[in-house]
């Protein structure tokens, strides 16, 4: 059983290809449920079988490559990497149900959600940066068809600008892996891309200007993923103009790559770069802008996709706070609100897609009292808003509730300024509901159905796993703590932080 | 010394002349099998020089030479080669003048490889004629249509400045040298460095420069390139666009970098320059085509620029990287054209009369009309622009690596902006790139589905499975690549 990270990986990729073959959408989405589904159970064999209190890589796995350039495939997972990868089994398979109901072009629709499946489970899992990068790129591609395909009215000019705007990222972010890959070369004079050896050795560069300038192409790559302020203006638009079912992936998986770089890359080498003061201050005011900006956009939207997606920008913001904030619990609910919020957006996406469906409209002036004709659907939004806004007993509220009083150790000028944005989190939230899904119904919207039964399905999962997760965190978060205690363990002794 | 390692040519030359031979003797009607029997004259020569990649020799008092540098490029040729015949069997199907069409590719393809093998400049020069004879008229070769006449004349026209330009700086450095050995100049340069001979040298490099700049098509000396692509049949641009103009680029390594790494001359500078506007002209002017064989000009004017940086800093590893872009750009335009050919016929059977069969219109709904050919296209157009696993990304990231590095190493900081815009630049292809997919794939078809004929399936498979390939296992195109630079470096 050694194989198992490749042979999850290896399954969604040989499912994307059957359900490409296929003629009809019933063979395409079960090819795609049944494929997605043994991925999960393989990432639920992993995560029952893993150590949480080690920090070390788990189930390392190592195939040869390409020799001349020191590439092989490697793979494996920690407490950084296995939450995520079992984030991503878990919101796959349920957007395939979310999506049952898919008739255009549909071999193709399923085939592309599998590829992202396989894109991110690569991010995830590889330990050497050039596969690491691969993947990294390959995500962007069935993204780009899931909008230009399926996407609104402006779907053409979202798609590209969601290509080229995160291709840039990613292209900046390979210029610092030259360098870092070169800087191993200089010292061992051996070509090897070994994400832990190349962070290592980054250590040993001379230059400070020149460890900054690598750090900083790295986090550019990372925070336009995630996407922080002021890098964020492709994701309202690629949102808005994204199908449901890619908009969950966009949120829950592909933003958390953005995350999980700068956990795996950013952490692990800020003690040694240049100035890390003032790297830490650029972090976490990038983080703080994000909550607020992303809070004070999302009140002012008027469309609830676009508010979601404003939101998502909020949510991200503390993930780079708690990641800024160098404190062992505060990373770790950093990670943990990278998890949670995962599975709240994903609810959150699902409800605007059931609205739009049926009401035919998402601006929220437009709705009104659709609680009345969609009552399964309001009650599984209203805990999905509640859930985002940080309502105790879900999983959101452990998240920021860690970063928040961790990070005051360290940033206390910067929390206060972020807890500002939780008032206006709670009012937007609020605000929209009452608007849009309770008071008087809006008779200018006729009859309305309530969401198809997979659909409900697919979110009540999710809402159970939220309170799941809300009530019970410890099996993902001591696998975090574990592994951001020994990030941290660098931190200390370089005396960054007292 | 053994002359079976040029076999490639013997075999090629003899089949050329064979084939105007049986051209005469035959039927119209049974002309068919010539592009069949000269595909299997191709496989014959590409199997001999796989099998002899590491061969090594010179031939003729020292004109012509086998090493890693001639076979890998003898390998694109032909590699090249072979898809245009293959896809050709369709395209000039029942043409009555196949013999000559076929007897032209093949002895341009020979004439690339006496180029790639050259050690004197008089033996480059005629392999350079000898292959742009034959391509001057294979791009007129549709007498009837005024554009591939056009295409042709001009073709020639600025062709024949480049050759006599050409020509002139190697008669300087004769004159200079007293030599036409390219082994014997390079030692002669570096006993007596610029500073110890007269302006001459540069006059002599400058003239080098433009004569072969011409051929490899860097903007200033582009001009012909996308008239000549749009216009000449689609299968020829294909020739000239992957296979001819690489022509360019060998003689460049072999002669250009060795004499100005001797006579100490510091063009770097001019270099990069030359590089940025190439691939920023070719990106920016590919964004407004319609005409997608234009565009093709554009990008490859655009990839002619990547390729060029690899003279700015001529280490091994940027060298490795320009010869490894070199072979990957051959396999992904060459594919990219003989999908475009597809795309033609289709409209053509739709409507006999049809102009302009290459307008971005009828690519819409590709997807479903000719699903082959549109994947074909989607792998080829996402290779060029550089994205993961294929051959154009290995291209483009050990070159850029070594830019990299190189700017690292020397503390230099208009290095690092050379390398930052031609990544920007990469990312700008994927728009004009990404419009066309977006038509294949996302607008509704304009016409029924129709059956793509079997060579042209062949071919383009081919060439994806060369450029997936090459991008998955790259390793010995790497080690290959690595040994070419090393010969261009002379260590």
């Amino acid at each position: 059983m050694a194989a198992l990270i490749s042979l999850m990986i290896a399954i969604p990729l040989i499912g994307a290809f059957i359900a490409f073959l296929t003629r009809t959408r019933e063979q395409a989405r079960s090819i795609a449920l049944l494929t997605s589904g043994i991925s999960l159970v393989i990432s639920l064999i992993l995560f029952s079988r893993f150590d949480s209190s080690i920090s070390t890589i788990q189930f390392g796995e190592s195939y040869p490559w390409i020799a001349s350039l020191g590439v092989s495939l490697k793979f494996g997972l920690d407490g950084i990497g296995m939450p995520l990868v079992l984030l991503s089994n878990l919101v796959i398979p349920l957007t395939v149900l979310f999506a049952w109901g898919e008739t255009k072009e549909a071999n193709k629709f399923y085939g592309l959600i599998l590829l992202e499946l396989v894109g991110v489970l690569g991010v995830f899992t590889s330990l050497d940066f050039f596969v690491f990068y691969i993947f990294w790129e390959i995500v962007l591609i069935p993204m780009y068809f899931l909008i230009s395909i399926w996407g609104g009215p402006r779907k053409d000019y979202s798609a590209i600008k969601f290509f080229i705007y995160t291709h840039v990222a990613s292209l900046v972010m390979l210029l610092a892996i030259f360098s870092l890959y070169w800087n191993t070369y200089q010292i061992t004079n051996t070509f090897n891309f070994d994400m832990f050896t190349l962070l290592k050795n980054y250590s040993l560069i001379e230059s400070s200007i020149f460890k900054d300038a690598i750090f900083l192409a790295l986090l550019f790559g990372f925070l336009v993923k995630m996407p922080a302020v002021p890098f964020h203006t492709w994701l309202p638009d690629a949102h808005v103009e994204a199908p449901t079912a890619g908009s969950v992936i966009l949120a829950a998986l592909l933003l958390k790559m953005g995350g999980y770089g700068l956990f795996r890359v950013i952490l692990p080498i800020l003690p040694y770069s240049g100035s890390p003061g003032k790297l830490i201050s650029l972090m976490a005011i990038i983080g703080v802008l994000s909550i607020l900006y992303g809070t004070f956009l999302a009140l002012a939207q008027r469309d609830l996709k676009k508010m979601v997606a404003y939101s998502s920008i909020s949510h991200m913001g503390y993930v780079t706070l708690g990641a800024a904030a160098l404190v062992p619990l505060s990373v770790s609910g950093a990670m943990y609100q990278q998890f949670s919020h995962g599975l709240i957006t994903a609810v959150l996406f699902m409800s605007c897609g059931v609205i739009q469906h049926s009401a035919g409209t998402r601006i929220i002036h437009d709705l009104g009292g659709i609680a009345k004709h969609m009552p399964k659907l309001a009650f599984l939004m209203l805990a999905g808003f509640l859930a985002s806004l940080g309502l105790p007993g879900m999983s959101g509220f452990i998240a920021e509730f860690l970063i928040l009083v961790n990070s005051y150790f360290t940033l206390p000028t910067f929390v206060i300024l972020a807890l500002f944005g939780i008032v206006f989190t709670a009012g937007y939230h609020l605000w929209a509901m009452q608007r849009a899904v309770f008071g008087t119904y809006n008779e200018k919207l006729g009859h309305i159905h309530d969401g198809a039964d997979y659909e409900v399905l697919s979110m009540a999962i999710f809402i159970l796993l939220i309170i799941f997760f809300g009530l019970n965190p410890n099996p993902v978060l001591n696998m975090m703590t574990t592994n951001a205690e020994q990030l941290l363990k660098f931190v200390v002794l370089r005396g960054v932080i007292t | 010394m053994s002359y079976s390692l040029l076999a490639p040519e013997i075999i090629l030359t003899i089949l050329g002349l064979v084939i105007i031979l049986i051209g005469l003797l035959t039927k119209d009607e049974s002309k068919n099998m010539i592009g069949y029997l000269s595909a299997a004259g191709l496989i014959a020569s590409l199997v001999y020089v796989l099998g002899n990649i590491n061969g090594m020799g010179t031939f003729f008092y020292n004109a012509l030479v086998i090493d890693p540098l001639s076979q890998i490029f003898k390998l694109i040729f032909l590699v090249v080669s072979l898809l245009v015949v293959i896809a050709s069997i369709s395209y000039f199907k029942d043409n009555r003048n196949q013999d000559e069409y076929y007897a032209l590719i093949l002895l341009s393809t020979v004439g690339m490889m006496v180029v790639a093998s050259a050690n004197d400049l008089v033996t480059l020069f005629v392999g350079f004629e000898l292959a742009s004879m034959s391509t001057y008229v294979l791009a007129g070769f549709e007498k009837r249509n005024p554009a591939s006449l056009e295409a042709a004349l001009k073709y020639f026209i600025i062709g024949s400045l480049s050759s006599a330009l050409m020509l002139f700086g190697m008669s300087l450095v004769y004159g200079i040298t007293g030599s036409t050995n390219i082994p014997a100049i390079i030692a002669y340069f570096k006993t007596n460095p610029l500073f110890a001979t007269s302006s001459l040298d540069i006059i002599a490099m400058i003239f080098l420069i433009a004569g072969f700049g011409f051929k490899m098509a860097l903007v200033p000396f582009h001009m012909w390139a996308p008239d000549t692509y749009e216009g000449s049949p689609t299968v020829v641009s294909s020739l000239l666009a992957a296979g001819s103009k690489k022509m360019g680029f060998v003689a460049a390594f072999r002669v250009l970098v060795l004499a100005l790494v001797a006579i100490r001359m510091d063009v770097q500078m001019a270099f990069a320059i030359l590089a940025v506007i190439t691939m920023t002209y070719g990106n920016i002017v590919a964004i407004s085509q319609r005409s997608i064989k234009r565009m093709l000009a554009y990008s490859s004017i655009a990839q002619a620029g990547y390729i060029a940086l690899a003279f700015v800093v001529t280490t091994q590893m940027s060298i490795a990287g320009g010869v490894l872009l070199a072979l990957g750009h051959a396999l992904m335009k060459s594919g990219a054209f003989i999908a475009v050919a597809v795309v033609g016929y289709m409209v053509l059977s739709d409507n006999r009369n049809a102009k302009n069969t290459d307008d971005l219109d009828n690519f819409a709904g590709l997807g479903k009309r000719a699903p082959i050919t549109a994947f074909s296209l989607f792998v080829f157009f996402l290779a060029l622009a550089g994205i993961p696993p294929s051959a154009g990304f290995i291209g483009k990231f050990v070159l850029f690596y070594s830019i990299t590095i190189e700017a690292v190493a020397q503390a230099s900081n208009w290095l690092l902006f050379i390398v930052i815009i031609a990544i920007l630049n990469s990312a700008l292809s994927i728009y004009y790139y990404a419009r066309v997919i977006r038509y294949m794939y996302v607008l509704p078809p304009v016409g029924e589905k129709i059956k793509e004929p079997a060579p042209y399936v062949i071919a383009i498979l081919l060439a994806v499975i060369g450029t997936i390939g090459v991008g998955i296992y790259p390793e010995p195109f790497i080690r290959m690549a690595m040994n070419a630079a090393s010969v261009v470096l002379g260590v």
